[in-house]
Protein backbone atom coordinates (compact mmCIF):
# COMPACT_ATOMS: atom_id res chain seq x y z
CA UNK A 1 0.00 0.00 0.00
CA UNK A 2 1.58 2.99 -0.70
CA UNK A 3 1.54 6.34 1.75
CA UNK A 4 -0.74 8.15 -0.35
CA UNK A 5 -3.23 5.76 0.41
CA UNK A 6 -2.52 5.45 3.87
CA UNK A 7 -2.88 9.18 3.54
CA UNK A 8 -6.04 8.77 1.90
CA UNK A 9 -7.29 6.04 4.57
CA UNK A 10 -6.30 8.03 7.49
CA UNK A 11 -8.11 10.88 6.26
CA UNK A 12 -11.20 8.75 6.03
CA UNK A 13 -10.47 7.02 9.67
CA UNK A 14 -9.85 10.98 11.58
CA UNK A 15 -5.90 9.92 12.40
CA UNK A 16 -2.88 11.93 11.47
CA UNK A 17 0.42 10.11 11.32
CA UNK A 18 4.12 11.68 11.16
CA UNK A 19 5.68 10.92 7.88
CA UNK A 20 8.13 8.01 10.05
CA UNK A 21 4.92 6.46 11.37
CA UNK A 22 3.31 6.78 7.81
CA UNK A 23 6.29 5.04 6.00
CA UNK A 24 5.98 2.12 8.96
CA UNK A 25 1.98 1.85 8.41
CA UNK A 26 2.29 1.72 5.22
CA UNK A 27 4.90 -1.52 5.48
CA UNK A 28 2.22 -2.95 7.69
CA UNK A 29 -0.25 -2.52 5.78
CA UNK A 30 1.16 -3.96 2.48
CA UNK A 31 1.70 -7.31 4.20
CA UNK A 32 -1.99 -7.07 5.56
CA UNK A 33 -2.94 -6.49 1.75
CA UNK A 34 -1.44 -9.54 0.51
CA UNK A 35 -3.63 -11.56 2.53
CA UNK A 36 -5.91 -9.76 1.92
CA UNK A 37 -5.95 -10.16 -1.94
CA UNK A 38 -6.05 -13.51 -1.79
CA UNK A 39 -9.54 -13.91 -1.85
CA UNK A 40 -9.49 -12.50 -5.62
CA UNK A 41 -8.54 -16.00 -6.47
CA UNK A 42 -12.28 -17.10 -5.83
CA UNK A 43 -14.87 -15.59 -8.37
CA UNK A 44 -18.27 -15.93 -6.48
CA UNK A 45 -20.26 -12.43 -5.69
CA UNK A 46 -22.60 -11.53 -3.13
CA UNK A 47 -26.28 -12.52 -3.65
CA UNK A 48 -28.18 -9.86 -1.11
CA UNK A 49 -31.21 -12.30 -2.35
CA UNK A 50 -30.25 -15.11 -0.51
CA UNK A 51 -29.19 -12.58 2.44
CA UNK A 52 -32.76 -10.93 2.98
CA UNK A 53 -34.53 -14.42 3.49
CA UNK A 54 -32.57 -14.86 6.74
CA UNK A 55 -32.40 -11.03 7.84
CA UNK A 56 -35.63 -10.45 10.04
CA UNK A 57 -36.74 -7.62 12.72
CA UNK A 58 -36.84 -8.47 15.81
CA UNK A 59 -39.92 -7.03 16.25
CA UNK A 60 -39.75 -2.47 16.42
CA UNK A 61 -39.46 -1.85 20.10
CA UNK A 62 -43.01 -0.63 21.84
CA UNK A 63 -42.96 3.07 21.51
CA UNK A 64 -43.47 3.87 25.10
CA UNK A 65 -41.93 6.55 26.82
CA UNK A 66 -39.10 5.50 29.67
CA UNK A 67 -36.71 7.26 31.95
CA UNK A 68 -33.75 8.21 30.15
CA UNK A 69 -30.37 8.75 32.02
CA UNK A 70 -29.42 11.43 34.54
CA UNK A 71 -27.73 14.50 32.81
CA UNK A 72 -25.13 14.22 35.36
CA UNK A 73 -24.19 10.58 34.25
CA UNK A 74 -23.83 11.52 30.72
CA UNK A 75 -21.59 14.29 31.33
CA UNK A 76 -19.92 12.33 33.82
CA UNK A 77 -16.95 10.87 31.07
CA UNK A 78 -16.55 14.42 29.44
CA UNK A 79 -15.34 17.83 29.56
CA UNK A 80 -18.47 20.29 30.56
CA UNK A 81 -20.12 23.02 31.68
CA UNK A 82 -23.49 24.12 32.68
CA UNK A 83 -25.05 20.42 31.51
CA UNK A 84 -23.80 20.70 27.66
CA UNK A 85 -20.44 19.19 26.70
CA UNK A 86 -17.94 21.64 25.52
CA UNK A 87 -16.34 21.75 22.15
CA UNK A 88 -14.29 23.84 20.12
CA UNK A 89 -16.18 26.39 18.27
CA UNK A 90 -17.58 24.94 14.59
CA UNK A 91 -19.45 28.03 13.49
CA UNK A 92 -18.28 31.55 12.65
CA UNK B 1 -7.87 -27.49 50.32
CA UNK B 2 -7.13 -24.67 47.79
CA UNK B 3 -10.68 -23.32 47.27
CA UNK B 4 -9.50 -20.93 44.96
CA UNK B 5 -8.92 -24.22 42.83
CA UNK B 6 -12.87 -24.73 42.90
CA UNK B 7 -15.27 -25.91 40.05
CA UNK B 8 -18.30 -23.45 40.20
CA UNK B 9 -20.56 -26.61 41.58
CA UNK B 10 -18.26 -27.35 44.55
CA UNK B 11 -18.15 -24.20 45.85
CA UNK B 12 -21.62 -23.76 45.61
CA UNK B 13 -22.41 -26.97 47.77
CA UNK B 14 -19.20 -25.89 50.06
CA UNK B 15 -21.11 -22.24 50.57
CA UNK B 16 -24.45 -23.61 50.88
CA UNK B 17 -23.35 -26.45 53.59
CA UNK B 18 -21.73 -23.85 55.52
CA UNK B 19 -18.08 -25.21 55.03
CA UNK B 20 -17.07 -21.74 53.67
CA UNK B 21 -18.43 -18.29 53.65
CA UNK B 22 -18.81 -16.30 50.43
CA UNK B 23 -16.30 -13.62 52.22
CA UNK B 24 -13.68 -16.46 52.93
CA UNK B 25 -14.23 -17.00 49.13
CA UNK B 26 -14.02 -13.71 48.29
CA UNK B 27 -10.77 -13.22 50.25
CA UNK B 28 -8.84 -15.77 49.41
CA UNK B 29 -9.18 -14.93 45.56
CA UNK B 30 -8.25 -11.05 46.66
CA UNK B 31 -5.51 -12.45 48.69
CA UNK B 32 -4.54 -14.37 45.73
CA UNK B 33 -4.75 -11.63 43.33
CA UNK B 34 -2.60 -9.90 45.43
CA UNK B 35 0.41 -12.57 45.74
CA UNK B 36 0.29 -13.51 41.92
CA UNK B 37 -1.11 -10.82 39.55
CA UNK B 38 1.64 -8.73 39.79
CA UNK B 39 3.78 -11.20 37.72
CA UNK B 40 0.77 -12.04 35.53
CA UNK B 41 -1.11 -8.80 34.93
CA UNK B 42 -4.50 -10.72 33.95
CA UNK B 43 -6.42 -8.03 35.88
CA UNK B 44 -6.93 -4.48 34.85
CA UNK B 45 -8.73 -2.85 37.59
CA UNK B 46 -9.59 -5.39 41.00
CA UNK B 47 -12.74 -4.27 43.17
CA UNK B 48 -12.00 -5.53 46.26
CA UNK B 49 -13.96 -3.19 48.33
CA UNK B 50 -16.94 -3.73 46.14
CA UNK B 51 -15.97 -7.41 45.61
CA UNK B 52 -16.26 -7.99 49.60
CA UNK B 53 -19.43 -5.88 49.76
CA UNK B 54 -21.09 -7.65 47.24
CA UNK B 55 -19.72 -11.05 49.16
CA UNK B 56 -21.56 -9.63 52.38
CA UNK B 57 -24.69 -9.66 50.72
CA UNK B 58 -24.39 -12.36 49.09
CA UNK B 59 -23.77 -14.39 52.48
CA UNK B 60 -27.06 -12.47 53.88
CA UNK B 61 -28.98 -14.51 50.17
CA UNK B 62 -27.50 -17.67 51.44
CA UNK B 63 -28.40 -17.37 55.22
CA UNK B 64 -31.64 -16.62 53.72
CA UNK B 65 -31.62 -20.05 52.41
CA UNK B 66 -32.38 -18.42 48.58
CA UNK B 67 -29.13 -18.79 46.80
CA UNK B 68 -29.25 -19.51 43.33
CA UNK B 69 -26.37 -21.39 41.63
CA UNK B 70 -23.95 -18.37 41.49
CA UNK B 71 -24.81 -16.42 44.37
CA UNK B 72 -21.12 -15.55 46.24
CA UNK B 73 -19.08 -17.34 43.14
CA UNK B 74 -16.37 -14.32 42.50
CA UNK B 75 -16.16 -13.72 38.76
CA UNK B 76 -14.14 -11.69 36.70
CA UNK B 77 -14.56 -9.19 33.70
CA UNK B 78 -13.35 -8.64 30.61
CA UNK B 79 -12.87 -4.77 30.32
CA UNK B 80 -14.98 -3.94 26.74
CA UNK B 81 -18.34 -4.91 29.18
CA UNK B 82 -19.92 -1.44 31.09
CA UNK B 83 -20.13 -1.81 34.64
CA UNK B 84 -21.87 1.02 35.82
CA UNK B 85 -19.36 3.07 38.30
CA UNK B 86 -16.09 1.04 37.58
CA UNK B 87 -14.04 1.99 35.17
CA UNK B 88 -14.59 0.36 32.28
CA UNK B 89 -10.99 0.79 29.23
CA UNK B 90 -10.98 -1.53 26.63
CA UNK B 91 -7.25 -2.05 27.65
CA UNK B 92 -7.39 1.45 25.26
CA UNK B 93 -5.81 4.88 26.54
CA UNK B 94 -8.78 6.06 24.51
CA UNK B 95 -11.04 5.06 27.45
CA UNK B 96 -8.07 5.13 30.13
CA UNK B 97 -10.84 6.76 32.53
CA UNK B 98 -13.68 5.91 30.97
CA UNK B 99 -16.86 5.15 33.28
CA UNK B 100 -19.76 3.89 31.98
CA UNK B 101 -23.47 5.48 33.20
CA UNK B 102 -24.67 1.82 32.56
CA UNK B 103 -24.14 -2.13 33.12
CA UNK B 104 -24.18 -4.51 30.54
CA UNK B 105 -26.99 -6.39 30.34
CA UNK B 106 -24.80 -9.84 31.27
CA UNK B 107 -24.14 -8.01 34.46
CA UNK B 108 -27.24 -6.81 35.10
CA UNK B 109 -28.48 -10.43 35.09
CA UNK B 110 -25.12 -11.87 37.01
CA UNK B 111 -25.70 -9.20 39.58
CA UNK B 112 -29.46 -10.68 39.91
CA UNK B 113 -27.63 -13.70 40.67
CA UNK B 114 -26.03 -12.22 43.21
CA UNK B 115 -21.90 -12.80 41.87
CA UNK B 116 -18.94 -11.52 43.79
CA UNK B 117 -16.86 -9.22 40.64
CA UNK B 118 -13.33 -9.31 41.41
CA UNK B 119 -12.08 -7.28 38.64
CA UNK B 120 -11.70 -6.31 35.18
CA UNK B 121 -9.49 -8.08 33.01
CA UNK B 122 -7.23 -7.20 30.51
CA UNK B 123 -7.76 -7.97 26.83
CA UNK B 124 -5.88 -6.69 23.54
CA UNK B 125 -7.18 -3.03 23.07
CA UNK B 126 -10.61 -2.75 22.06
CA UNK B 127 -10.51 -6.95 21.36
CA UNK B 128 -8.40 -6.61 18.29
CA UNK B 129 -5.66 -9.01 18.84
CA UNK B 130 -4.56 -12.73 19.45
CA UNK B 131 -1.72 -12.09 22.18
CA UNK B 132 -3.14 -9.66 24.85
CA UNK B 133 0.14 -7.74 24.25
CA UNK B 134 -1.94 -4.93 22.74
CA UNK B 135 -3.49 -4.02 26.12
CA UNK B 136 -2.18 -0.20 26.60
CA UNK B 137 -2.12 -1.10 30.93
CA UNK B 138 -1.29 -4.76 31.19
CA UNK B 139 0.24 -7.40 29.09
CA UNK B 140 -0.92 -10.76 30.73
CA UNK B 141 1.35 -13.33 30.68
CA UNK B 142 0.75 -17.33 30.36
CA UNK B 143 -0.01 -18.87 33.84
CA UNK B 144 1.53 -22.01 32.21
CA UNK B 145 4.55 -20.14 31.07
CA UNK B 146 4.86 -16.65 31.87
CA UNK B 147 7.39 -15.93 28.85
CA UNK B 148 4.81 -17.02 26.89
CA UNK B 149 1.11 -15.38 25.61
CA UNK B 150 -1.83 -15.87 27.33
CA UNK B 151 -3.56 -15.74 23.68
CA UNK B 152 -6.33 -13.11 23.17
CA UNK B 153 -7.93 -11.11 23.28
CA UNK B 154 -9.89 -12.75 26.21
CA UNK B 155 -6.39 -12.95 27.68
CA UNK B 156 -6.82 -11.55 30.96
CA UNK B 157 -9.76 -13.47 31.37
CA UNK B 158 -8.29 -16.94 30.74
CA UNK B 159 -5.02 -16.41 32.19
CA UNK B 160 -7.28 -15.58 35.45
CA UNK B 161 -9.29 -18.55 35.11
CA UNK B 162 -6.07 -21.02 34.59
CA UNK B 163 -4.22 -19.43 37.37
CA UNK B 164 -7.40 -19.69 40.24
CA UNK B 165 -7.58 -15.62 40.07
CA UNK B 166 -11.48 -15.98 39.90
CA UNK B 167 -13.92 -18.68 39.74
CA UNK B 168 -14.35 -18.14 36.17
CA UNK B 169 -14.90 -15.11 33.74
CA UNK B 170 -16.61 -13.67 30.99
CA UNK B 171 -14.49 -13.19 27.65
CA UNK B 172 -15.74 -12.30 24.43
CA UNK B 173 -15.32 -13.81 21.29
CA UNK B 174 -15.29 -12.10 17.39
CA UNK B 175 -12.74 -13.91 15.69
CA UNK B 176 -11.84 -16.56 18.37
CA UNK B 177 -11.50 -14.36 21.28
CA UNK B 178 -12.43 -16.42 23.79
CA UNK B 179 -11.77 -19.94 22.52
CA UNK B 180 -8.28 -19.62 21.57
CA UNK B 181 -6.96 -17.97 24.74
CA UNK B 182 -9.01 -20.98 26.53
CA UNK B 183 -6.65 -22.81 24.59
CA UNK B 184 -3.37 -21.53 25.28
CA UNK B 185 -4.22 -21.06 29.14
CA UNK B 186 -5.46 -24.34 29.81
CA UNK B 187 -9.42 -23.82 30.35
CA UNK B 188 -12.59 -24.08 28.74
CA UNK B 189 -14.51 -20.84 27.06
CA UNK B 190 -17.44 -21.01 25.03
CA UNK B 191 -18.58 -18.47 22.43
CA UNK B 192 -22.65 -19.11 21.80
CA UNK B 193 -24.66 -18.89 18.77
CA UNK B 194 -24.54 -15.23 18.11
CA UNK B 195 -27.82 -13.63 19.24
CA UNK B 196 -27.87 -15.86 22.51
CA UNK B 197 -26.65 -13.46 24.62
CA UNK B 198 -27.10 -10.00 25.08
CA UNK B 199 -24.52 -7.61 23.25
CA UNK B 200 -25.99 -4.22 25.26
CA UNK B 201 -23.32 -3.21 26.86
CA UNK B 202 -20.29 -4.88 25.21
CA UNK B 203 -18.27 -2.28 23.87
CA UNK B 204 -18.35 -3.05 19.77
CA UNK B 205 -16.12 -4.43 17.51
CA UNK B 206 -17.77 -6.32 14.90
CA UNK B 207 -21.18 -6.00 15.41
CA UNK B 208 -22.30 -8.85 13.15
CA UNK B 209 -19.62 -10.86 14.77
CA UNK B 210 -19.60 -10.24 18.80
CA UNK B 211 -20.50 -12.37 21.27
CA UNK B 212 -19.88 -12.67 25.07
CA UNK B 213 -18.99 -15.77 26.32
CA UNK B 214 -18.02 -17.85 29.31
CA UNK B 215 -14.37 -18.57 30.66
CA UNK B 216 -14.05 -21.40 33.05
CA UNK B 217 -12.35 -24.52 34.80
CA UNK B 218 -14.52 -26.81 32.46
CA UNK B 219 -17.80 -27.21 30.27
CA UNK B 220 -19.62 -27.60 32.88
CA UNK B 221 -19.14 -24.56 34.93
CA UNK B 222 -19.38 -22.86 31.36
CA UNK B 223 -22.94 -24.00 30.93
CA UNK B 224 -23.79 -22.71 34.01
CA UNK B 225 -23.05 -19.02 33.61
CA UNK B 226 -24.25 -19.40 30.01
CA UNK B 227 -27.59 -20.33 31.75
CA UNK B 228 -27.45 -16.89 33.46
CA UNK B 229 -26.31 -14.85 30.86
CA UNK B 230 -28.50 -15.57 27.82
CA UNK B 231 -31.38 -14.84 26.85
CA UNK B 232 -33.41 -11.97 24.66
CA UNK B 233 -32.79 -8.55 25.52
CA UNK B 234 -35.25 -5.53 24.00
CA UNK B 235 -31.94 -3.32 24.30
CA UNK B 236 -30.53 -5.80 21.32
CA UNK B 237 -32.23 -6.01 18.18
CA UNK B 238 -29.79 -8.80 17.13
CA UNK B 239 -30.72 -10.90 20.30
CA UNK B 240 -32.83 -13.99 19.72
CA UNK B 241 -36.20 -14.01 20.39
CA UNK B 242 -35.70 -17.78 21.74
CA UNK B 243 -36.41 -19.67 25.15
CA UNK B 244 -33.08 -20.50 26.89
CA UNK B 245 -32.94 -24.13 27.20
CA UNK B 246 -30.70 -25.57 30.24
CA UNK B 247 -27.29 -25.58 28.98
CA UNK B 248 -26.47 -28.72 31.39
CA UNK B 249 -29.40 -30.75 30.31
CA UNK B 250 -27.29 -33.00 28.01
CA UNK B 251 -24.24 -32.89 30.53
CA UNK B 252 -23.79 -36.41 31.09
CA UNK B 253 -25.73 -38.12 28.25
CA UNK B 254 -24.57 -41.20 26.39
CA UNK B 255 -22.39 -39.93 23.51
CA UNK B 256 -22.70 -43.25 21.49
CA UNK B 257 -23.67 -42.61 18.17
CA UNK B 258 -23.22 -38.78 17.87
CA UNK B 259 -21.78 -37.94 14.77
CA UNK B 260 -18.45 -36.20 14.65
CA UNK B 261 -17.41 -34.27 11.13
CA UNK B 262 -13.54 -33.30 11.00
CA UNK B 263 -12.96 -31.05 7.48
CA UNK B 264 -9.86 -32.11 6.36
CA UNK B 265 -8.77 -28.46 5.94
CA UNK B 266 -8.46 -27.77 9.72
CA UNK B 267 -5.77 -30.60 9.88
CA UNK B 268 -3.43 -29.48 7.39
CA UNK B 269 -0.09 -28.17 6.98
CA UNK B 270 0.25 -24.72 8.84
CA UNK B 271 -0.88 -26.82 12.16
CA UNK B 272 1.80 -28.00 14.21
CA UNK B 273 2.15 -31.20 14.77
CA UNK B 274 1.55 -31.68 18.48
CA UNK B 275 -1.41 -29.72 17.92
CA UNK B 276 -3.15 -32.58 15.40
CA UNK B 277 -1.72 -35.33 17.28
CA UNK B 278 -3.51 -34.14 20.61
CA UNK B 279 -6.78 -33.48 18.45
CA UNK B 280 -6.43 -36.50 16.52
CA UNK B 281 -6.05 -38.67 19.62
CA UNK B 282 -9.17 -37.02 21.19
CA UNK B 283 -11.12 -38.20 18.29
CA UNK B 284 -10.24 -41.91 18.62
CA UNK B 285 -11.24 -41.48 22.20
CA UNK B 286 -14.53 -40.52 20.69
CA UNK B 287 -14.71 -43.47 18.67
CA UNK B 288 -14.01 -45.57 21.06
CA UNK B 289 -16.86 -44.05 23.14
CA UNK B 290 -19.00 -45.03 19.98
CA UNK B 291 -19.57 -41.44 18.42
CA UNK B 292 -18.69 -41.72 14.38
CA UNK B 293 -16.42 -39.81 12.90
CA UNK B 294 -16.97 -38.23 9.76
CA UNK B 295 -15.03 -37.02 6.84
CA UNK B 296 -15.95 -34.23 5.19
CA UNK B 297 -14.04 -29.99 3.53
CA UNK B 298 -14.44 -26.70 3.74
CA UNK B 299 -12.71 -25.73 0.82
CA UNK B 300 -13.13 -22.16 1.62
CA UNK B 301 -11.45 -22.43 5.14
CA UNK B 302 -8.11 -21.11 2.84
CA UNK B 303 -10.02 -17.47 2.52
CA UNK B 304 -11.38 -17.69 5.56
CA UNK B 305 -9.01 -14.95 7.39
CA UNK B 306 -9.06 -12.56 4.63
CA UNK B 307 -12.73 -12.42 4.75
CA UNK B 308 -12.98 -12.43 8.73
CA UNK B 309 -10.56 -9.21 8.88
CA UNK B 310 -12.44 -7.61 5.63
CA UNK B 311 -15.74 -7.93 7.55
CA UNK B 312 -14.46 -7.70 10.46
CA UNK B 313 -12.37 -4.28 10.35
CA UNK B 314 -14.74 -2.69 8.46
CA UNK B 315 -17.44 -3.37 11.02
CA UNK B 316 -14.73 -2.00 13.55
CA UNK B 317 -13.71 0.96 11.69
CA UNK B 318 -17.38 2.49 11.90
CA UNK B 319 -17.78 1.01 15.13
CA UNK B 320 -14.81 2.91 16.42
CA UNK B 321 -15.83 6.36 14.67
CA UNK B 322 -17.75 7.09 17.89
CA UNK B 323 -14.38 7.61 19.92
CA UNK B 324 -13.39 11.60 19.02
CA UNK B 325 -13.35 12.56 22.83
CA UNK B 326 -16.21 15.19 22.76
CA UNK B 327 -18.85 13.25 24.85
CA UNK B 328 -16.39 10.33 26.54
CA UNK B 329 -12.25 8.96 26.19
CA UNK B 330 -9.72 10.73 25.84
CA UNK B 331 -9.70 14.95 24.70
CA UNK B 332 -6.35 16.12 22.97
CA UNK B 333 -5.13 19.04 24.43
CA UNK B 334 -3.72 20.07 21.05
CA UNK B 335 -6.19 21.03 17.95
CA UNK B 336 -7.25 23.94 16.98
CA UNK B 337 -10.04 23.26 14.83
CA UNK B 338 -13.00 20.56 15.80
CA UNK B 339 -11.53 17.88 13.11
CA UNK B 340 -7.99 19.01 14.31
CA UNK B 341 -8.86 18.04 17.99
CA UNK B 342 -10.41 14.48 17.02
CA UNK B 343 -7.61 13.82 14.94
CA UNK B 344 -5.60 14.42 17.59
CA UNK B 345 -7.39 12.67 20.56
CA UNK B 346 -7.78 9.20 18.17
CA UNK B 347 -4.21 9.52 17.16
CA UNK B 348 -2.99 9.62 20.53
CA UNK B 349 -5.60 7.51 22.32
CA UNK B 350 -5.54 4.59 19.61
CA UNK B 351 -2.65 1.79 19.37
CA UNK B 352 -1.13 0.59 16.49
CA UNK B 353 -2.99 -2.24 15.53
CA UNK B 354 -6.48 -0.60 15.91
CA UNK B 355 -5.00 2.45 13.63
CA UNK B 356 -4.53 -1.06 11.64
CA UNK B 357 -7.68 -2.30 11.59
CA UNK B 358 -9.45 1.24 10.92
CA UNK B 359 -7.29 1.90 7.75
CA UNK B 360 -8.01 -1.78 7.14
CA UNK B 361 -11.50 -0.91 7.37
CA UNK B 362 -11.99 2.05 5.76
CA UNK B 363 -9.87 0.60 2.48
CA UNK B 364 -12.32 -2.38 2.06
CA UNK B 365 -14.82 -0.05 2.22
CA UNK B 366 -14.27 2.30 0.58
CA UNK B 367 -14.89 4.00 -3.47
CA UNK B 368 -13.14 1.54 -6.26
CA UNK B 369 -12.22 -1.02 -3.58
CA UNK B 370 -16.04 -1.91 -1.88
CA UNK B 371 -16.57 -4.66 -4.23
CA UNK B 372 -13.31 -6.20 -4.64
CA UNK B 373 -12.91 -6.43 -1.09
CA UNK B 374 -15.70 -5.94 1.50
CA UNK B 375 -18.26 -7.24 -1.65
CA UNK B 376 -15.87 -10.19 -1.91
CA UNK B 377 -15.79 -10.88 1.80
CA UNK B 378 -19.72 -10.99 2.21
CA UNK B 379 -19.77 -13.17 -0.90
CA UNK B 380 -17.25 -15.76 1.20
CA UNK B 381 -19.50 -15.27 4.34
CA UNK B 382 -22.31 -16.42 2.05
CA UNK B 383 -20.42 -19.43 1.13
CA UNK B 384 -18.98 -20.17 4.47
CA UNK B 385 -21.96 -20.42 5.51
CA UNK B 386 -23.38 -22.71 2.84
CA UNK B 387 -20.19 -25.22 3.42
CA UNK B 388 -21.30 -25.47 7.47
CA UNK B 389 -24.64 -25.92 6.16
CA UNK B 390 -23.80 -29.14 3.87
CA UNK B 391 -21.16 -30.30 6.10
CA UNK B 392 -23.97 -30.26 9.35
CA UNK B 393 -26.78 -32.32 7.26
CA UNK B 394 -24.27 -35.29 8.01
CA UNK B 395 -23.14 -34.71 11.61
CA UNK B 396 -23.73 -33.04 15.00
CA UNK B 397 -20.71 -31.62 16.21
CA UNK B 398 -17.46 -30.65 13.98
CA UNK B 399 -13.90 -31.06 15.59
CA UNK B 400 -10.82 -29.11 14.89
CA UNK B 401 -7.89 -27.38 16.56
CA UNK B 402 -8.34 -24.33 18.20
CA UNK B 403 -5.48 -22.88 17.17
CA UNK B 404 -2.54 -23.79 14.78
CA UNK B 405 0.32 -23.68 18.00
CA UNK B 406 0.67 -23.76 21.55
CA UNK B 407 1.02 -20.53 23.16
CA UNK B 408 3.72 -19.29 21.74
CA UNK B 409 6.99 -16.35 23.31
CA UNK B 410 5.86 -12.72 24.14
CA UNK B 411 8.00 -11.26 21.32
CA UNK B 412 7.47 -14.28 18.94
CA UNK B 413 4.81 -12.46 16.35
CA UNK B 414 4.19 -8.93 17.42
CA UNK B 415 6.49 -7.36 14.67
CA UNK B 416 4.88 -9.14 12.15
CA UNK B 417 0.98 -8.16 12.46
CA UNK B 418 0.03 -10.58 9.12
CA UNK B 419 1.48 -13.51 10.52
CA UNK B 420 -0.96 -12.57 13.76
CA UNK B 421 -3.89 -12.53 11.35
CA UNK B 422 -3.18 -15.94 9.78
CA UNK B 423 -2.87 -17.62 13.58
CA UNK B 424 -6.93 -17.12 13.19
CA UNK B 425 -7.47 -19.77 10.46
CA UNK B 426 -9.38 -22.36 12.73
CA UNK B 427 -11.52 -19.88 14.46
CA UNK B 428 -12.94 -17.13 12.79
CA UNK B 429 -15.39 -19.07 10.15
CA UNK B 430 -17.09 -19.99 13.40
CA UNK B 431 -18.16 -16.19 13.96
CA UNK B 432 -18.41 -15.93 10.26
CA UNK B 433 -21.22 -18.45 10.53
CA UNK B 434 -22.93 -17.66 13.88
CA UNK B 435 -22.39 -20.81 15.35
CA UNK B 436 -21.59 -21.78 19.13
CA UNK B 437 -18.22 -23.57 20.10
CA UNK B 438 -16.28 -24.47 23.06
CA UNK B 439 -12.92 -24.51 23.33
CA UNK B 440 -10.88 -27.50 25.68
CA UNK B 441 -7.94 -28.84 26.58
CA UNK B 442 -7.24 -31.74 24.93
CA UNK B 443 -3.37 -32.43 25.54
CA UNK B 444 -0.08 -30.64 26.46
CA UNK B 445 3.10 -30.32 24.37
CA UNK B 446 6.64 -31.64 25.31
CA UNK B 447 6.77 -28.07 27.17
CA UNK B 448 3.87 -28.61 29.14
CA UNK B 449 1.95 -26.34 26.98
CA UNK B 450 -2.20 -27.00 26.78
CA UNK B 451 -3.17 -27.38 23.58
CA UNK B 452 -7.07 -27.14 23.02
CA UNK B 453 -9.67 -28.48 20.63
CA UNK B 454 -12.98 -26.62 19.57
CA UNK B 455 -16.34 -28.74 19.34
CA UNK B 456 -18.70 -26.43 17.10
CA UNK B 457 -22.40 -26.82 16.95
CA UNK B 458 -25.20 -26.29 14.74
CA UNK B 459 -27.09 -22.71 15.42
CA UNK B 460 -28.80 -22.94 18.83
CA UNK B 461 -27.27 -26.53 19.60
CA UNK B 462 -25.00 -24.90 22.69
CA UNK B 463 -26.03 -28.28 24.62
CA UNK B 464 -24.52 -30.67 22.54
CA UNK B 465 -21.16 -28.98 22.54
CA UNK B 466 -21.26 -29.02 26.08
CA UNK B 467 -22.05 -32.37 26.30
CA UNK B 468 -19.33 -33.38 23.87
CA UNK B 469 -16.95 -31.12 26.01
CA UNK B 470 -17.72 -32.28 29.35
CA UNK B 471 -17.75 -36.08 28.26
CA UNK B 472 -14.43 -35.91 26.90
CA UNK B 473 -13.34 -33.21 30.27
CA UNK B 474 -14.15 -36.05 32.81
CA UNK B 475 -11.59 -38.53 31.63
CA UNK B 476 -9.12 -36.11 30.76
CA UNK B 477 -5.87 -35.95 32.75
CA UNK B 478 -5.26 -32.03 33.46
CA UNK B 479 -2.30 -30.49 34.50
CA UNK B 480 -2.88 -27.45 36.31
CA UNK B 481 -0.60 -24.60 35.58
CA UNK B 482 2.40 -24.62 38.81
CA UNK B 483 1.29 -20.83 39.86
Amino acid sequence: MDIEMVRHLSDLGKLTFTDEELEKVAKDMTGIIEIMDTIKEIDISYDPIKDNHNVYLNGLREDRAMDSFPTEKILQNAVNSEKCFVVPKVVE
Amino acid sequence: MDITALKIRDMRTMLDKKEISAAELTDAYLDRIDKTDGSLESYITVTADEAKAAAVKAQQVIDDGNAGVLTGIPLAIKDNICTDGIKTTCASRILENFVPPYNATVMEKLNAEGIVMLGKTSMDEFAMGGSTQTSAFKKTKNPYDQNRVPGGSSGGSAAAVGASLCAAALGSDTGGSIRQPASFCGVTGLKPTYGRVSRYGLVAFASSLDQIGPVAKDAHDCAIILNAISGYDYHDGTSAKLDVPDFTAKIGQDIKGIKIAMPKEFYAEGIDSDVREAVENAAKWYEQQGAVIVECSMPSLKYAVAAYYLIASAEASSNLSRYDGIKYGHRSETGDSYSDLVCNSRSEGFGDEVKRRILLGNYALSSGYYDAYYGKAMALKQKIREEYAEIFKGCDVILTPTAPTVAYGINENISDPAKMYQADICTVTVNIASLPAISTTCGYDKNGMPIGMSIIGKHWDEASVIQAADAYEKQFAYQPAKI
